[in-house]
């Protein structure tokens, strides 16, 4: 039987959201702001979740994430492409992010984010709170709260490191280029961070 | 120190739940638009707005700091802001008992002029010998005569305003 097909359709290759990231960071240079908005909905939920992971406050995410894009298009002219784009704006949101938390000398203050519907759904995470886990009382929003205090009893650097390789996935070299360390710092914090972390959340850690 | 050898296997599980954290539906939807919006703002306004050089300010910026941090700080401050002009405004009204009229400028009138400048602008001032004077000359703002002592300053050069015979 012949069916009508629909004429394949070409990208255009002048529209922002098919463009290469390059072509958009020199089209951004040159002062377009659709070439930046479209690099910033490409980068904008990575951004905004290392921060708000960092602070854990929706408030203070939003605003720093912000103020981090505003930063690297007044920057862009300083941007030599030695890394990539992705990596610099990241650098520059670490950098943002870790000024403001000494500005504010430990005192934070928890806005959190609600949990996905796919969390009461995750093995791993029905696992925690079973009937085998010590704290068996306990529910996911308490588990995250409790989760929140803890890493933020780390220091800055070793928060980074857990958030940026524990939670968002960013391999060891990444981290290194974000954070401008070698990658046996990054290991060594990570390994800190992690016993730490250890320590603060036995009683909600399966053993 | 490799991952696999370090028993973290629980504390990753449990760190999975940080990436169900997700932010109110639909906030990607603006962020970039707010982003762009707020970078034209920039641009229109200058590289910085108003309270970004106000912010930047490091006297401003240790000051704000200090208020976000004690808020009770601010009355205080605003109290004694408010005495500070309060005893300023006494000291500059107060009159100045030591002084006598010929320390104070005087408004001088050519030999025509009729009434005295300086006799109807206060009832307060001794008519004929006290008052401002009136010069486009910068010099002429120094007293008339030295503040302390009796000789005349020598950097005073009266104004006068005869008018010019034509």
């Amino acid at each position: 039987m012949l069916t009508m097909s629909e004429p394949a359709t070409v990208p255009d290759q002048n529209q922002p959201a098919n463009m290469l990231e390059a072509d958009l960071v020199r089209r951004a240079r040159r002062g377009d702001l659709k070439a930046y908005d479209e690099l910033v909905r490409r980068y904008q939920e990575r951004i905004y979740a290392t921060i708000y992971h960092m602070t854990s406050n929706h408030e203070d995410a939003n605003d720093l994430a912000q103020e981090a894009f505003i930063k690297a298009y007044s920057a862009l002219k300083s941007f030599k492409g030695g890394s990539s784009f992705y990596t610099w704006l990241y650098r520059i949101a670490v950098n943002k992010t870790i000024n403001f938390l000494k500005q504010r000398r430990n005192k934070h203050h928890l806005s959190l984010n609600d949990l996905d519907f796919n969390a009461e759904h995750d093995p791993d995470l029905v696992a925690l709170i079973s009937d085998k886990t010590p704290h068996r009382d306990i529910n996911l929003s308490e588990l995250q709260k409790k989760l929140n205090e803890a890493l933020l009893k780390l220091s800055e650097p070793h928060r980074m490191v857990v958030v940026l390789h524990d939670v968002q996935g960013v391999s060891h070299e990444e981290i290194a280029e974000i954070v401008g360390c070698n990658i046996g710092t990054v290991r060594s914090r990570l390994f800190y961070a992690r016993q730490q972390l250890q320590g603060y959340l036995a009683d909600y850690i399966k053993s | 120190m490799s991952e696999t050898n370090d028993n973290f296997d629980g504390l990753k599980q449990l760190l999975k739940l940080k990436r169900h954290e997700v932010p109110p539906p639909g906030y990607f939807n603006h962020f970039s638009g707010d982003v762009v919006s707020r970078i034209r703002t920039g641009e229109q306004g200058g590289a910085e707005g108003v309270m970004g050089r106000f912010e930047s300010n490091s006297l401003m910026k240790g000051l704000l700091q200090i208020f976000q941090a004690k808020p009770g700080v601010i009355g205080g401050f605003a109290t004694s802001l408010c005495l500070l002009l309060l005893i300023a405004v006494v000291m500059a009204e107060r009159p100045d008992g030591t002084s006598t009229a010929s320390d104070m400028a005087t408004i001088q009138t050519g030999p025509g002029d009729s009434p005295s400048l300086a006799a109807s602008a206060s009832p307060l001032m001794p008519a004929g010998n006290s008052g401002i004077t009136v010069s486009t000359n910068l010099v002429s703002l120094q007293p008339s005569v030295a503040v302390f002592g009796s000789q005349p300053n020598p950097l005073f050069l009266p104004a006068s305003f005869t008018q010019s015979s034509q």
